[in-house]
């Protein structure tokens, strides 16, 4: 990392980047407190959680019933009373059945009341394909949110982000979605030791390139870095840019990549129809169609239920081979 | 009404009417009597074309919401359905900012951007548009209550009889007797969701006194269209709640005098019942009260009513000198203002 030179770093995992932006933060402000499933005694199905309800005690760290439309509309209730919920979804999948109170309630209250009550509020749980959890629980759901007005949606890729995007993220005033990656939380990083914060609505380029831009957000940037190693052994230099919040979009230094390369493909672990990558796609036609040399290219997940048989699973989202082949064919 | 056996709150008119005197009897009849006007009016309106989208009156129900906040005060949580007009009035927003809200003018109680489902005061969260969802709201208000220690303070949820078919419903009453939130839920039991009759929609009646049970709650059932008796209950219930701190599922019964919104004509229901419905008006019931207990005259309820009249006529005055919104702030307003010394960038 660029960032603090001469501070302390200490290498850690995911999870604990994320439990230290939530354990930040309950000390900084006693309005913070989490709910969900299994969160308190269980100490998280993911561990996120580890050793807060020994800390915070049960006022702060609540185990809740198998009940995501109660529990999502009432730390929606208490958001707008003057608390910050934080709800952990154990599945992103699992919203699904608080839908109503995330799509009706969260995104709405501030505008619908004239601005009368706000609902500082972040959901948060892993999102998308793990390891063989079949067709309803690998769901990628930030299409379908990113289609509300007045949501903001972030999907970290490493845990400095993670970290400095969360505490963010319970600071802001409005209704965030939170999207990790079951298979990221065992990653492991250097990060400050010191207190940051990392800025909401800001994409980063993580490697730099001249010849090709490619996008994308979470997990799927490993199989995008890992490709993009590869084409340099070709001479081809892709420049990879992690969007890290998708709704508000970045489209600025998206654009001023693709200025450079006057190429761009755009990777999405969800489904193709619909997608982020359709609406990062056509930004940049709004915003920069004459740079380009060649038209956009997006690799999404294929349009099936996602199924269980791991080498199906792998087929169908976008694979290191994949995109090889696509930066090879627009840029080769 | 249906032929449900119902065990009412045990009360006393004449105690009530005694207790409450006669200043603050006649300002609740008062209250009641603008609600009436408020929507008479403004439905004709609607007739007119000034006022669009959906609109659910309160006709016939004015009783219960009046006598719960004269039992116990403002200063509570109050969450209400899309039928918010009347809880909106009696929490301090005023005729003008309702009835300019209802106009779509940027002077209204939402700017413009609610309308008449949506109504908002310091201390209502709203009237809420999707049946039930806004339970869990109303649940995690009481929950609020309890994280902050203010002990003095309860959350009012009012829901219609046909919420009481949704999960939303079920989720927020078992997690708030799991946790003893302080949350009243009243049941505001018009006898029709819609079009389909309560017998139609929920499997067991009374609803309150069969199904509090099933959620370690205590249940009590209003006589909604007599205002000394929801009085009287909601005393007792919000006393014991602020003692208990526990939720509790109240019943009102009650009668819609109109359709369910402005375009239904209410043919599932015979002319015959809702003249008998009307019988039981909760306005003419409380007039009788204060006339057979001396504390008012047909005169003087002649010009409540008149100057009742003059508050709306005015507030459409202002609705229609209002300002349309200005379409350059369309897209203002979707986010709340960050609070950049915290967020430190």
């Amino acid at each position: 990392m660029k960032i603090l030179w001469g501070t302390d770093m200490k290498e850690i995992e995911m999870r604990e980047a994320l439990r230290q932006a939530i354990d930040e933060e309950m000390q900084r402000d006693a309005t913070v407190f989490i709910m969900g499933e299994e969160v308190a005694e269980y100490n998280g199905a993911y561990k996120v959680t580890k050793g807060m309800l020994d800390k915070w005690g049960a006022k702060r760290v609540i185990d809740t019933p198998i009940a995501e439309n109660g529990f999502a509309g009432i730390a929606i209730g208490a958001a707008m009373t003057g608390l910050r919920p934080i709800v952990e979804f154990m599945s992103w999948n699992f919203s699904f059945v608080a839908a109503d109170q995330i799509i009706s309630n969260a995104c709405k209250i501030h505008y619908m009341s004239g601005g009368r009550f706000k609902v500082p509020i972040v959901f948060r749980g892993p999102n998308g394909a793990a390891a063989q959890v079949s067709c309803q629980h690998s769901h990628c759901v930030e299409a379908i949110y990113g289609n509300l007005p007045g949501l903001i949606i972030i999907s970290p890729s490493n845990p400095y982000d993670a970290k400095g995007l969360l505490k963010s993220a319970i600071r802001s005033n409005n209704p965030v979605l939170f999207l990790e990656n079951e298979l990221d939380y065992g990653d492991k990083m250097e990060i400050p030791e010191k207190e940051y914060l990392v800025p909401i609505g800001k994409a980063k380029v993580i490697r730099e390139g001249k010849h090709v831009t490619l996008v994308s957000y979470s997990r799927m940037l490993k199989k995008c870095m890992a490709a993009a190693e590869e084409l340099k052994k070709k001479g081809i230099e892709v420049e990879v840019i992690d969007i890290r919040t998708i709704k508000p979009l970045d489209i600025a230094t998206i654009c001023q990549s693709v200025k450079k390369t006057n190429h761009c493909l755009v990777v999405e672990e969800g489904h193709i129809f619909s997608g982020i990558a359709a609406e990062i796609g056509f930004q940049i036609i709004e915003h920069c169609f004459d740079y380009l040399d060649a038209p956009l290219v997006r690799l999404c997940q294929k349009e099936t239920p996602l199924p269980y048989a791991k080498n199906m699973e792998a087929e169908t989202t976008p694979t290191k081979e994949r995109i090889v082949e696509a930066l090879t064919k627009l840029v080769g | 009404m249906t032929d449900t056996e119902y065990h009412f709150y045990s009360s006393d008119p004449k105690k009530v009417i005694k207790e409450l005197g006669a200043d603050i009897l006649r300002e609740d009849l008062n209250k009641m009597l603008l609600i009436r006007n408020f929507e008479a009016r403004a439905e004709s309106a609607y007739q007119q074309g000034k006022i669009g989208g959906f609109f659910h009156s309160y006709s016939g129900q004015e009783a219960i919401q009046t006598a719960c906040i004269r039992a116990m005060g403002v200063k509570n949580w109050y969450i209400a359905t899309y039928r918010c007009h009347a809880l909106a009035l009696l929490l301090g927003a005023g005729a003008d900012e309702i009835m300019a809200e209802f106009y779509g003018k940027v002077t209204g109680n939402a700017m413009g951007r609610g309308g008449s489902m949506h109504l908002y005061t310091d201390r209502l969260l709203g009237g809420f548009a999707i049946v039930g969802g806004h339970t869990p709201i109303a649940t995690g208000a009481a929950f609020s209550l309890e994280y902050l220690g203010k002990k003095d303070e309860v959350a009012l949820c009012f829901l219609g009889e046909g919420a009481v078919a949704q999960g939303a419903f079920h989720e927020s009453l078992n997690m708030a007797s799991l946790w003893n939130l302080p949350c009243i839920y009243v049941i505001e039991n018009n006898q029709w969701g819609m079009g389909t009759a309560v017998s139609r929609a929920i499997c067991i009646q009374p609803i309150a006194e069969k199904m509090a049970s099933s959620y370690n709650m205590k249940s009590y059932t209003l006589d909604g269209m007599d205002y000394t008796n929801t009085y009287a209950a909601f005393k007792h219930i919000h006393e014991e709640t602020l003692q208990t701190r526990r939720p509790v599922l109240v019943e009102a019964v009650t009668q819609r005098f109109k359709g369910h919104s402005i375009s239904d004509p209410g043919f599932y229901r015979t002319k015959e019942e809702l003249e008998k419905a009307k019988q039981r008006d909760p306005i003419v019931l409380l007039k009788n009260y204060l006339i057979e207990s001396n504390m008012l005259t047909e005169d003087e309820f002649k010009e409540m009513n008149k100057q009742n009249i003059e508050i709306v006529k005015k507030s459409m005055e202002y609705a229609e000198k209002s300002p349309a919104p200005d379409p350059l702030t369309l897209e203002e307003g979707v986010f709340a203002p960050e609070d950049e010394n915290i967020m430190g960038y």
